[in-house]
């Protein structure tokens, strides 16, 4: 019961990293935890390629620690289309689909990746309704509010 | 990824065989291992639906897997419980009756090969029907004093082995996505989604396998079943299970099944002939439609392996390594071929290589960035 109770309120300090994902914003210790056992994460290196445009997506990629930058197939510099940094997530679109990817993300400084798996997100999808639907909640605002950014700058 | 536009060529087939044939080789080795971790995952891909429940439900990860695993484990040490007074009360007269059937069936199967001969003048020739007789009568004579203690001593040397499989099923039920993470972790960056996805592929393939095996089990059960009663054979639906838990083992558990009831019937029925010829075509019948329909499509179609490939790998597996071999070569052909059709993929693709070297030359140049200052 102890264990329990110190396992649920105490958290390990990657989260306070996860915490500042918008996705995991409104997620409790204990369903932070259900969600960290499924990611992966991973280190890049400056310059280091995450994925290519127009390759097979299968994941999502929150971004904990550095930038990446979401560019135009091998035009890191003439083809920027965006500049995400740490709090943030790319390739949200794979969760939904199997789609391919609509840029390339490279790694603008080194920095650390979180990364959830398709499958994996459709089994939290089974396994944790609360989770889930919160999860699910928030990749909508996201969605919704990179699709009015872009109108927005259509219109302008 | 390994998809049905991206097969594997005719090299990958190659290692894909040769790897299957080593690993057959190597797992007849640890048997007393490999059998336990195999049935630990049966029985994770049978519990794995009921835990997803629990979980919904409420319940933690954790004690899901012990709720489930822990009842199989109680079930099961029940039953022994209540068995073993029951079996050692009743193994004498067991004893008597399975050697009863077993004189009734050889004599039954003499009497077959005496007609046949009767018709077939070349079969007078070829001696067949004495060197049988002697097969049978030496099998007869000792199965009280050596087959049957040997069979009951070897299903009990099996017992503390598979007491493994409900601990390796707790732990496949709780540790899973921790396994897939581990795995994961080991992978360059560049070929990492593709891992992911081949990961999934493997869990699915082996899932589809094992529950279309157990469905095709349960099928022969009820056609053998419904089939035996209908012909009026006595404890037809125990006989049909008997016999579709048999015909698990390729070839020769439909033989040892058919062999069963043919005996049951001849010693239950020793005037009617008929009977066991009705009962040896039920036996080819259910055969048939499980080779040519049902297997295909429920466990050929799961892994998607060619009948004759499928086939041919069988004879493969039992030169190699027996029964066992027989039991283990498609699940393995088929890990091995989903495994070896990703790494193909991988292998082939020039762009997720050369990301791969570009990533390892990022690193050594960061390495040996304050080497050079």
């Amino acid at each position: 019961m102890l264990l329990e109770f110190v396992k649920k309120h105490f958290e390990p300090p990657h989260f306070a990293a996860l915490r500042e994902i918008s996705l995991f914003a409104e997620l409790s210790t204990g369903e932070l935890r259900t969600v960290d056992n499924l990611l992966h994460q991973r280190t890049y290196i400056q310059d280091e390629i995450v994925f290519d445009e127009g390759e097979q997506g299968q994941a999502v990629y929150f971004i904990l620690q550095g930038k990446v930058l979401v560019c135009r197939q091998g035009r890191p510099v003439d083809g920027v289309i965006a500049e995400i940094s740490a709090g943030e997530c790319f390739g949200e679109l794979a969760l939904l689909d199997d789609v391919p990817r609509m840029a390339q993300v490279r790694a603008a400084e080194n920095c650390t990746l979180a990364v959830l798996f398709r499958n994996d997100f459709l089994n939290l999808l089974q396994t944790h309704s609360v989770v889930s639907s919160k999860l699910s909640l928030q990749l909508a605002r996201l969605i919704g509010s990179r699709l009015r950014g872009a109108v927005y700058r259509c219109v302008v | 990824m390994a998809s049905n536009n991206e097969s594997a060529g005719p090299i990958t087939w190659c290692a894909i065989i040769g790897i299957t044939c080593m690993l057959l080789l190597l797992f007849k080795q640890i048997l007393w291992l490999v059998l336990p971790i195999l049935l630990g995952f049966v029985l994770y891909y049978l519990l794995s639906p009921m835990a997803k429940r629990l979980v919904l439900a409420g319940a933690s990860v954790e004690t899901a897997a012990m709720a489930l695993s822990g009842t199989f484990l109680l079930v099961l040490g029940g039953w022994l419980l209540v068995m073993y007074p029951w079996v050692m009360a009743n193994a004498e007269e067991w004893q008597s009756t399975s050697l009863r059937y077993l004189v009734r069936g050889s004599s039954a199967l003499e009497n077959i090969l005496t007609g046949l001969q009767r018709k077939f003048s070349f079969l007078q020739n070829a001696d067949l029907e004495e060197s049988l007789r002697q097969s049978l009568h030496a099998i007869v004579s000792q199965f009280s004093g050596k087959h049957f203690s040997t069979a009951i001593l070897a299903l009990a040397g099996w017992l503390p082995s598979l007491l493994l499989t409900p601990l390796i099923t707790y732990f496949l039920l709780r540790d899973v996505s921790q396994l897939r993470k581990f795995v994961a972790s080991a992978v360059p960056n560049a070929y990492f989604e593709k891992t992911l996805y081949l990961i999934h592929a493997l869990d699915r393939t082996a899932r589809l396998f094992f529950i279309g095996l157990l469905k095709l089990a349960a099928l022969d059960a009820l056609f053998l079943s419904g089939g035996l009663w209908i012909l009026g054979v006595p404890s037809a639906l125990l006989l049909g299970i008997i016999a579709a838990v048999l015909g698990l083992i390729p070839y020769l558990g439909p033989l040892l099944g058919c062999a069963l009831a043919v005996m049951v019937t001849s010693t239950d029925f020793p005037s009617a002939t008929s009977l066991v010829y009705w009962v040896i075509g039920l036996f080819g019948l259910v055969r048939v439609v499980d080779d040519f329909l049902l297997m295909p499509y429920i466990i050929g179609k799961s892994m998607r392996i060619h009948p004759l490939l499928t086939l041919l790998m069988f004879v493969v597996g039992e030169a190699i390594a027996g029964v066992v071999g027989l039991m283990l070569v498609i699940p393995i052909l088929g890990i091995v071929m989903v495994t070896g059709e990703t790494a193909e993929v991988i292998f082939r693709d020039t762009r997720l290589r050369a990301r791969h070297v570009f990533a390892r030359r990022l690193r050594q140049r960061l390495d040996e960035q304050d080497l050079s200052n």
